[in-house]
């Protein structure tokens, strides 16, 4: 019986560990290999630089940049989408009329592609006629005119923006899930003993979300790691690398410079940040786990 | 027990009236971006340079769409598009069918890192390995085909699909698989008679989840494809931007047909899209 177990493991493990490790466990360790050459993507041959695009990455004035952006990047696309997913997750939470369509209204972004998540919101950032424009042209000033994405001063917030309209479905899907788990007698019990509908939702709802605010935190950060399509279509890094992250910088440095050894190493740094994030979280899970049950 | 549940209602909801206004003007917002393209999609360029795109049209223009469903270039991309997405999410739920059933029904030593190792393949951003499957491919003189793209999704979906496969197999009482061992049957057996046919819930979970991640991708037939005859839709909203510069009728056309099959397949298996978002996230 054991050994016909076995005979089974290795026929049925066998394709999808091979396709797994052949395009991705492989790729992801000889990405650390290729950091240390300069290869420019055409020529077969190569020189082995040592640690030299690392030292390289140091002196990067747009490494540093993207840098910054990617710390704008991913800490506005966390906060954002998880308030406001929280938020609409509460009021629905309320069994109110129309929930069912309300629901669909609010995560049907994410069904919808980067790219034509992007496309919208450049119309809407359009100076002449797009929406945001035309508003404030109606609400405050008739001579308003301005390009939301031509500026470095608004291109990384208005993608930010954009992507947080798209991400906030997710957010409240998962909450509202968490939300399911907490039972109503609790917070009637609670209602009884005199507590206000905000201390209720302070003091017992928040804290008991604890393991979805995990996982939607993790989730956002990885997310908008990830995130390149939506910043190529709307700003491709521009203007001026103001809204240039990491995933941006790898791409133009490997793709569009073909500088494919450097480009491996700031892969590399993307690789040991997502580890980070991904080690925290599998330790919060843990713990959640232990307390929450 | 309706009294009850209305009682409940109140309880919960202090200012029902309030919540729901509240929904109204969000829902209003959320929609408003989506509801814009559609606009534009029926209004003349002329119209909307002239300002005129937030207005409720008279008259519905449909040649915007005319262009586009006429446009041969377009259906290269939709053709290309469904070649890539097809395969790759069959394969990928496949493949995670297959290591799915192990890590759920015969786990042995180290497969619970195995199966961590597996799963954490989903939270990597793909940039880190962009370099080394580009020269792989190009190696293999598979750059400018569908080749890659297609591979490279089965092999990034490997983990989603174990993960949702195992945690639903898990679920399949162990008593059933003994049974059929009993009666002679051998582990495939199991897989394919017993545990498959039990697990369409999974496998509709994965497959509009594979599907619409796949249709919606930009980046990798960016990367492994140049010719026009060989992008995808996604790619070719970009390349079509060119030709079409001021007419965003036509764009506005472009973007709604090209997510046309993932918004009919997320308004029907709702359900199931939703299910896979969150046992996705919760159980990762």
């Amino acid at each position: 019986m054991e050994s016909q177990n076995r005979l089974w493991r290795v026929l049925l493990l066998a394709l999808p560990i091979l396709v797994f490790s052949v395009l991705v466990i492989w790729p992801l360790l000889s990405s650390f290999y290729y950091s240390f050459t300069n290869w420019n993507g055409f020529n077969r041959d190569y020189e082995f630089l040592g640690l030299r695009n690392f030292a390289k990455i140091w002196t990067d004035r747009l490494f540093f940049d993207a840098i910054v952006n990617t710390t704008i990047w991913m800490a506005a696309a966390l906060v954002l989408p998880t308030l406001t997913g929280l938020f609409l997750a509460l009021l629905l939470d309320r069994q109110v009329r129309g929930a069912r369509i309300f629901k669909t209204v609010f995560y049907l972004p994410i069904c919808l592609s980067a790219i034509v998540v992007g496309q919208i919101w450049i119309w809407i950032y359009q100076p002449d006629w797009g929406l945001l424009n035309t508003f404030v042209k109606l609400a405050v000033n008739p001579d308003f005119n301005y390009a939301w994405l031509a500026r470095p001063d608004s291109a990384l917030f208005a993608v930010i923006v954009a992507w947080s309209w798209q991400q906030t479905g997710l957010s409240m899907v998962i909450y509202l899930a968490g939300l399911t788990s907490i039972p109503s007698e609790m917070l009637e019990v609670c209602e009884i003993e005199g507590a206000t509908v905000w201390q209720r939702i302070w003091r017992v709802v928040i804290p008991l979300l604890t393991p979805s605010t995990v996982v939607v935190v993790a989730l956002s950060m990885i997310n908008s790691l990830k995130g390149f399509d939506i910043l190529y279509i709307m700003t491709g890094g521009g203007p001026f690398n103001s809204s240039d992250t990491l995933a941006m910088h790898m791409y133009n440095e490997s793709f569009k410079k073909y500088l494919m050894g450097y480009g491996s190493a700031i892969s590399v740094v993307l690789f040991l940040i997502a580890l980070t994030i991904i080690g925290v979280y599998f330790r919060q899970l843990k713990k959640v786990d232990e307390i929450y049950g | 027990m309706a009294d009850v549940a209305a009682s409940v209602q109140d309880r919960f909801n202090p200012w029902p009236a309030t919540v729901f206004v509240a929904l109204c003007i969000l829902a209003t917002l959320f929609l408003a971006p989506t509801a814009g393209v559609l606009l534009s999609s029926v209004k003349t360029t002329r119209a909307i340079a002239l300002g005129d795109l937030w207005s409720v049209p008279d008259r519905i223009y449909l040649e915007n769409y005319a262009e586009v469903l006429s446009n041969p270039a377009v259906h290269r991309y939709f053709l290309n598009t469904l070649l890539v997405t097809v395969p790759a999410t069959f394969a990928s739920i496949a493949l995670g069918v297959l290591a799915g059933h192990v890590f759920a029904k015969l786990p042995f030593r180290g497969s619970n890192i195995l199966f961590l190792i597996v799963v954490s393949g989903m939270f990597f951003p793909p940039q880190v390995i962009l370099v080394p499957l580009f020269r792989l491919f190009n190696g293999l003189g598979l750059i400018d085909t569908l080749w890659p793209i297609i591979l490279v999704h089965t092999a990034l979906g490997i983990p989603i699909c174990t993960l949702l496969m195992r945690n639903f197999f898990a679920a399949v009482p162990n008593a059933l698989r003994e049974a059929a061992l009993i009666e002679g049957a051998n582990e495939w057996q199991v897989l394919t008679r017993v545990a498959l046919p039990l697990s369409l819930p999974a496998l509709a979970v994965l497959a509009t989840l594979q599907f619409t991640w796949i249709w919606n991708d930009f980046l990798w037939p960016l990367i492994f494809t140049q010719s026009d005859d060989k992008r995808t839709i996604m790619i070719g909203i970009v390349n079509l931007r060119g030709q079409y510069t001021v007419a965003w009728g036509v764009q506005g056309a472009l973007s709604l047909v090209a997510s046309l099959p993932t918004l009919v397949i997320f308004l029907f298996f709702q359900r199931y899209f939703i299910k896979g978002m969150t046992m996705g996230a919760i159980k990762g």
